[in-house]
This record gives structure tokens, C-alpha cells and sequence, in this order.
């Protein structure tokens, strides 16, 4: 909760300029996460290529969840199995709850849930034991251009990303 | 006061945190996947003797708590079902594959036994000595070899970063880097320091933001491009020309370093001429590059002072005309008179293993225990003497050739750490020629397909198993200790080497004293002792080193035959070969061999580093192997049109000497005409698709990156 008791909703940011599309924060996910058979971690990194030769911009974009302002995930999950943590505001999901529906595969702007072999969703919890502990999350902490940040929604959108200790 | 997640409890053993409850501990270690230039410093979690996750140490300067992908899996690295677990010796037939378990004792003694009959039988350089990569080995490798009597020792740099080395010496009798950040300039040439030194990017995407001017070179789009002020996309092999052109528009506009120029340099009045037959229309037609960029660029680069070029490893010399290509581009520091100057290209000698930080060790004292004259001819002696003038090790391109020609000796052994028969062009005639020897030796890992050729397979561990000396640029310095236990009987490849000398070198006086004292005796001039920087886990980061001064060469000239820097090259012409960095179009090219180019038409460059990959050695990595399962060759849309395939379709990549089938990724980072694929897949081995001689003559690096090809829709 900040000052006004309102809840500080955490969230990623992205410098696209600074992406390389290394996929670090991919296999650091993994090697955080430990992804059972059939899901291959909770983060990806597309390429989006635009125009033609000789007129070419290409870039890259490392995305997962993004922990929503309105995440229409829990809006369209028919049984709340999609909930925000009290004191960060990390959407998680109640694995006993899901009845494996795909709405918010559906509903995502980001593809971020991921169905694995139970049937059942599961996704990127922004490593919430970490983030308790004061730490960032493991796709955050790799980042070898630091382009990837996460913190505060309000902070993350003002931040300038580069070199920090 | 924070409220616990209601959601999920805190599970410490989930989130890997690293305390009492958890029982998980960080303890300090290097990655050494990839190159000794990199090596980031590693927090290794580990629970019960197992490491659990890693991280980047954030206290060690160079990759400052961040890592790559291939850093990031090393877990499955470590732990990977391949690894080998004991000492093998082969079963049965040679050609077999098939091996038992064999002591660590009875091992050695075989080496020992066979290798010491051979030097009575055939002289020592009848034995050859091998590193391959991670390179922390190399200085032990290379003094048993020469304490053993053998001039061979030879290694991965016969294809890696000496044949640019060996160009600049040509030049300047040495190589210098661009220092940044003072450079105002950059002129980046076929490297893409994104995926191939990932932990060095951080700090130049910094020096990018603050506004400095960046050319890049080089055909394909890296992460770079949407930074570069220019980018020149040239047709593979064609950087000599755009070199000679971008000289002759700044000598012509008189954009040089005349004073430079007339006090400093041979030959400039040959060059000068030679680089006016490189007109802009005539550059721009050879190289694809359109004129005005090529002015611009070329503008500004000699008016930006100051500038550094910024190479890669080997991208410019993996030509048939490699050696003079890159020379051409060097020759361009010297011209603007940015060689050894503040922010230019400033020379600071090698410390320690390839890394450049203003110290100084006794490494190439240490390595080279036997003097040449004392020894034969090297491997490659007789076909590249410019490389063995230049370049302190034997020609391993070379080695195959021998093996078969026994000329102008028989090799009979092969002793090899971390050798990969995939890494020469023609691999499967490096292979065959492999079968030929009397003895083969390998060192490794894992079981791959080059140790299943060999007599006796000795298992190594990873960098988290051993302690190793390791320098970074930023002046940091770390003794690591095992964070492990070896996995099974695997050792580190220095004990290994160790053991081995204590059979082949009894004698040498400093081999015998052990590893540790090795090491003491390599740092000795630093003040650095082992045992003092084993109370730094995580590193030291030195203070106060003293730095050369810039522009050496006015007290003690360039250490070439003239001590100038050579526009024309002395050593070159006294080898008989044209003394200017002339440029020849590749072996194989649309204009070199337009009757190949009719059946052939799209022109290969392989080899460019895919962020995952770092040559072999994380295919076998599940985590990393999802993210590309399958061998691809990217494309240009334009030329996929014309041949009805669509993304993602399986195709037949074929070239005179064979074919592979690999899976179409149709994208603009190739230009049209161009198509590009990452060397080594086990099931697409690219190399094979190459002649074993399709070489550069002066360095015998394979002309890897310009060749001719064509593509169709696998049936």
C-alpha cells in the first residue's frame, strides 16, 4: 500500500530501444520458475520486423504479464480463479479454481497465460517471493542491456532505463 | 507494515531465496560458456551441493549482476545427461562408438605410454596438442606441448580472432581497440557485440544514448543497426573493397593525417594509387553500397575525431581474401591517424587469456618453454610461414591435410581438449582424416560426436566445478573456487594437464611444481599471488593500474620490420605476396564464378552468432534448444517468393559439395540475395557444404562467410 492507502501496482517496462532480443530474460525465467514439461516458462520474445529492403526497422519486445490496471483476465474468468495479491497487486492465479476455459488466454492483449499439461492456467507472478524480499524479478535482474525494469506502474512509465548499480 | 499475499505464501523454496529457511546458499563463481572476453561473474545458488538457479553477480563489474541466455541455462549445462562421468576407453572396433569405464590412473598411463613411444618413434611434433573452447586451459596445453618437444599446439584461434590479429600486426605489429567511451566515433564492421559479448553491450548502448556517432558495416541487421547513424550492408566478402573506397574518398578530399601519414607510414604513395582505381561507382558496384552512403560515411568517419574501428573476432577474416580484407580496414585507422591516439583505436597490450585491462603477466613467457628453432617446422609452416611468423601457434585448419599427406611429416596423435571436428570447413574430411591417426585423445564435456571417435575420452567438469584465474577489462581480477563437487570422476582440464606432464615433461621445472604455482609464477610481475585473491570469492577489483601512454610508437616505433606503419608490408613481401591490401573477391562469388553463381545464385554467409547459441555448445540444452528446435537459414521474402516457399517451410540448402535440409525463416535481416545460417547444427552441419581448402592463403582461415548456394523446397 503507498502513503494514501491505495495499492502500488507493480508492473514491467521496456525499453524496445535497448531490446536485443537475447531471450536471457527467457531462460532466466526458467531457470527461476522451473517449468514443468510442455510450458516453456512464462516469458517470450517476439521480433517485429517492419518494411522492406532497403527500408528496414527491425526490433524486439520481451513480454509477459503486465499486471493490468483492469486486467480483463479476472474480468472474464467465469470462476475468480484470476486475483490481485493484497499488498503489491501481482495478478495470481488459484490453480484449484481453474477449470482449464482458455477465456483469459482469449482476453489477454499479451498471450500471457499458459496452459500446461494438468489443463490448467498458469502464468508469470512478476516472482513475487523475490519482489517480498526486495529483489526484482529473475528476467529483470538478467537483463544485460537493462531494458527490461520492473517496479511501480506510475514510476515505470516516467523511468529512464540504462545504467543502474 | 507490508501485508503477506493472501493469494500464496510465501513458498522460500519456490522463489530460490537464499537464506536459513530456505538452506540455499550464494556462493561465487564464472560463466565459461562463451568467450574468455565475456566469462561473467556468477552467484550460484545452491541447495545440498546442487546448484538451483544462478545469477549474475552484481558486485563484479564486467557483467554487474546481469547474464545472456547461454549464461543464464547453465544448469542444464552443468547437470546435462551427456556429460561424461568417468575416464573411457573405446570397446572393441575404433570405429565403434562404443567405450567402458576405464581409472583415471590406468588412463593417464596410457597416454602416457603411448605418446612417449611415438616421440621415440616419430619425433615429438609427430603429436599433436589441441584446445578447443572454453580457452582457460590453453597456456598449460601449450607449455606441456612445447616441454613435450612438439612445435603443435594449436587451438580454435586458427579460425577465431588471430587471423585479424595477424592482419593488424601486417599494418602496425599490433592490434589496438577502439576506447571508449571516448571514442565521438564508432565505425562498427561485421561484428554484432549483442549476442556475441552480450555482457559489453550495456555499457556501449550508454555511450550510444549520450550521442556518439556509430557506422555499421555488414550485411545482415543486428541490434545495432536501429542505432547506427549509417549502416553500410555490403555483399559478403566485399569489405576490402569499401575499405579501399572510403580511403580513396578521404585521401582525395584530403581528410587523412598527413602528418601521420608522411612521418609514421610506409608505402602510402603505392596505396594511394591503388586505392584510386576504387571509385565510387566502381566500390558501390563490387559492394551493393550506395555512393553517397559510402561518402558520407567515409566523411564521417576521418572528420569525427576521435574515431575507432570496431571488428569482430573473425567475421571480415572468414574470407578467401580475409587477411588483406581486413587489413584495408585497418589501414583506415591509421590513415585518419586514430591508431594509438586518445578515444581512437588505443593499444594496450593482453594481460591474461585474450583480455586487455593495463596489466601485464608472464603468460606468453610461461607458454613458450622450447624456443622455435629448437623444435621443427609447425603444422602449416611450409603453406602459411606469414601466420607462423606472426601468429605463436601451429595452423590447425592445416592439421587434416597432414594427417592424410603425412608431409612434410607423419602426425600420428591428436591429444585434444574440446575439439569439435565441426569447427573446420569440410568437417566430414577433418573427420575422416581424424580416423586416420594412430592415437586420439579427447577431452570433453560431453559425449559428442568428435569424442566418439577417439581411442580414450577423458571427462572435464564446468567452471563451477574448478578454480581458474580470470582478468576483466574493468581492471577486476577473481581466483574462483568449485562451487560443486566435480559430477563423477570429471576434473578440471588443468589437472588433467598436470597429471600428463608429470608423464610426458617430468623435467620441466615449472609443470611440476603444480597448477597454483604456475599461476603465482604467470602473475608474478602484477604483485597478484593466488592465495591472496582466494579471500576475494567474488573478485578485486584493482585500483590505480597505470595505463600505457598514448601514441607509443613515437618513442619506440611500430613494432613492424620498417617500425612504421605499413601501407605496404614488408613481411608480406618478403613471403612473396603482394605487399598492398588488395582486394580480391571471394572464391566464390556472382562475378568470381559466374558459371557456379548460374546453378548457385543466392550468395551463403554462415556462421553469424544467433543470441542462444555459441558455436556447439548449448544445442544440447532443452531450455535453449525449445526456443529454436530446428536448424533454419534465414531469408530474404523476395527471394522466398521466387522460390513458392512460405515461412517456416522445410527446405534443401545445397551447395557444390552437398546439401542439408533446413527450415526457411524468411526475414529482413538478410538482404535479398544473401542467406544467412548458424554453423554446427548436428543434423544441418553447414561445413560440410564447404571445401576443406576453400582457405585464405596467407592465414588458412576458411572463407566461411562468402560463398555461393541455392535453395529449394524440401520434398
Amino acid at each position: 500500500m503507498n502513503r494514501d492507502g491505495h495499492m502500488t501496482r507493480l508492473t514491467f517496462s521496456l525499453d524496445v530501444s535497448r531490446c536485443s532480443g537475447c531471450m536471457a530474460c527467457v531462460v532466466a525465467c526458467m531457470d527461476q520458475n522451473d517449468p514443468p514439461e510442455g510450458i516453456l516458462g512464462f516469458r517470450s520474445v517476439e521480433r517485429i520486423e517492419m518494411g522492406a529492403y532497403p527500408h528496414v526497422r527491425i526490433s524486439f519486445v520481451s513480454i509477459s504479464c503486465f499486471n493490468c490496471e483492469n486486467p480483463p483476465c479476472i474480468m472474464v474468468c467465469p470462476t475468480g480463479a484470476i486475483r490481485r495479491s493484497g499488498n503489491n497487486g501481482i495478478v495470481q492465479t488459484v490453480t484449484d479454481l481453474c477449470i482449464g476455459c482458455h477465456a483469459c488466454l482469449m482476453a489477454c492483449p499479451f498471450g500471457s497465460p499458459v496452459f500446461g499439461g494438468a489443463g490448467t492456467m498458469t502464468k508469470c507472478n512478476s516472482c513475487e517471493e523475490r519482489v517480498d524480499q526486495g529483489l526484482e524479478p529473475a528476467c529483470v535482474r538478467v537483463c544485460p542491456t537493462r531494458a527490461l525494469r520492473f517496479g511501480p506502474a506510475a514510476r515505470a512509465a516516467l523511468e529512464t532505463p540504462g545504467e543502474t548499480g | 507494515m507490508p501485508t503477506k499475499p493472501i493469494l500464496s505464501p510465501i513458498n522460500v523454496l519456490k522463489g530460490k531465496i537464499p537464506d536459513e529457511k530456505s538452506g540455499i546458499e550464494v556462493r561465487k563463481t564464472i560463466c565459461s560458456i562463451c568467450n574468455p572476453i565475456s566469462h561473467c561473474g556468477i552467484d550460484a545458488y545452491v541447495k545440498d551441493g546442487v546448484v538451483i538457479k544462478v545469477e549474475g553477480t552484481r558486485e563484479n563489474p564486467h557483467n554487474a549482476g546481469t547474464l545472456c541466455s547461454k549464461g543464464a541455462a547453465n544448469r542444464q549445462y552443468i547437470y546435462h545427461p551427456d556429460r561424461i562421468m568417468t575416464p573411457l576407453i573405446k570397446k572393441g572396433d575404433r570405429n565403434s562408438g562404443q567405450f567402458e569405464p576405464i581409472s583415471w590412473e590406468e588412463a593417464l598411463d596410457i597416454i602416457g605410454e603411448r605418446l612417449l613411444r611415438m616421440r621415440d618413434e616419430s619425433g615429438p611434433e609427430s603429436v599433436v596438442f589441441y584446445a578447443g573452447f572454453p580457452k582457460w586451459m590453453r597456456p598449460f596445453l601449450k607449455r606441456l606441448a612445447h616441454s613435450f618437444g612438439s612445435p603443435n599446439y594449436c587451438s580454435e584461434s586458427s579460425t577465431c580472432s588471430a587471423g585479424a590479429l595477424l592482419a593488424s600486426k601486417l599494418n602496425y605489429g599490433a592490434a589496438a581497440r577502439p576506447e571508449l567511451p571516448k571514442c565521438r566515433c564508432l565505425l562498427v564492421w561485421s561484428t554484432n557485440p549483442f549476442y556475441s559479448n552480450t555482457s559489453a553491450v550495456r555499457k556501449l548502448l550508454d555511450v550510444m544514448e549520450k550521442g556518439i556517432k556509430v557506422i555499421e558495416v555488414g550485411p545482415l541487421i543486428t541490434p545495432l543497426t536501429s542505432h547506427a547513424d549509417i549502416h553500410l550492408r555490403i555483399r559478403p566478402g566485399t569489405s576490402g573493397a569499401l575499405a579501399l573506397g572510403m580511403a580513396c574518398v578521404i585521401i582525395e578530399e584530403g581528410l587523412h593525417d598527413q602528418e601521420f601519414v608522411e612521418k609514421w607510414t610506409v608505402g602510402f604513395d603505392e596505396y594511394r594509387a591503388y586505392t584510386g582505381e576504387f571509385t565510387l561507382a566502381r566500390t558501390s558496384e563490387i559492394t551493393g553500397v550506395p555512393s553517397d552512403l559510402i561518402v558520407k560515411a567515409a566523411r564521417l568517419y576521418a572528420t569525427t575525431k576521435p574515431a575507432g574501428v570496431l571488428n569482430g573476432p573473425n567475421a571480415t577474416v572468414h574470407h578467401t581474401n580475409g587477411v588483406q580484407n581486413h587489413r584495408a580496414i585497418t589501414a583506415l585507422i591509421g590513415l585518419t591517424g586514430n591508431f594509438d591516439r586518445e578515444g581512437g583505436n588505443y593499444l594496450v597490450p593482453p594481460s591474461y587469456l585474450y583480455v586487455v585491462n593495463g596489466l601485464t603477466t608472464r603468460q606468453q613467457a610461461f607458454e613458450q618453454s622450447r624456443p622455435w628453432d629448437e623444435m621443427p617446422p609447425r603444422v602449416g609452416e611450409d603453406l602459411y610461414p606469414v601466420w607462423c611468423r606472426l601468429i605463436p601457434e601451429a595452423q590447425a585448419i592445416h592439421l587434416p591435410f597432414q594427417i592424410r599427406s603425412g608431409k612434410p611429416y607423419p602426425i600420428r596423435a591428436v591429444m585434444g581438449f574440446g575439439m569439435n571436428h565441426r569447427m573446420w570447413p569440410g568437417s566430414d574430411h577433418m573427420r575422416e582424416s581424424l580416423k586416420m591417426l594412430d592415437f586420439l585423445v579427447d577431452v570433453d564435456l560431453f559425449m559428442t560426436d568428435t569424442a566418439r571417435l577417439a581411442d580414450l575420452v577423458l571427462p572435464a567438469c564446468t567452471s563451477f566445478e574448478r578454480s581458474e584465474l580470470k582478468f576483466y577489462p574493468e581492471q577486476h581480477v577473481i581466483w574462483t573456487g568449485p562451487v560443486i563437487e566435480p559430477l563423477g570422476e570429471s576434473r578440471p582440464d588443468a589437472d588433467i594437464i598436470f597429471d600428463m606432464a608429470a608423464r610426458l615433461a617430468p623435467e620441466d621445472p615449472l609443470l611440476k611444481k603444480g597448477y597454483k604455482e604456475c599461476v603465482d609464477w604467470i602473475l608474478k610481475p602484477t604483485g597478484l599471488k593466488v592465495d591472496d585473491l582466494k579471500r576475494y570469492p567474488s573478485g578485486y577489483t584493482l585500483k590505480d593500474i597505470p595505463m600505457p601512454p598514448y601514441r607509443k610508437y613515437e618513442g619506440r616505433g611500430f613494432d613492424t620490420p620498417s617500425g612504421k606503419m605499413e601501407f605496404t608490408s614488408t613481411v608480406l613481401e618478403e613471403a612473396g605476396i603482394d605487399p598492398l591490401p588488395r582486394f580480391k573477391e571471394p572464391g566464390l562469388s556472382p562475378w568470381s564464378t559466374p558459371e557456379v553463381a548460374g546453378e548457385f545464385p543466392l550468395i551463403l554467409t554462415t556462421g553469424a552468432r544467433l543470441p542462444i547459441y555459441v558455436h556447439s555448445r548449448t544445442f544440447r540444452l532443452p531450455w535453449i534448444r525449445r526456443l529454436r528446435p530446428d536448424p533454419m537459414v534465414d531469408m530474404n521474402p523476395v527471394d522466398a517468393q521466387h522460390r513458392d516457399l512460405s515461412p517456416g517451410d522445410w527446405v534443401e540448402l545445397s551447395t557444390q559439395r552437398g546439401k542439408v535440409r533446413v527450415r526457411a525463416n524468411l526475414t529482413e535481416i538478410v538482404p535479398p540475395g544473401t542467406v544467412n545460417i548458424f554453423h554446427n547444427y548436428p543434423g544441418a552441419d553447414i561445413n560440410k557444404l564447404i571445401e576443406p581448402d576453400y582457405l585464405d592463403p596467407i592465414s588458412g582461415y576458411p572463407g566461411f562467410k562468402s560463398l555461393l548456394c541455392e535453395i529449394r523446397k524440401a520434398s
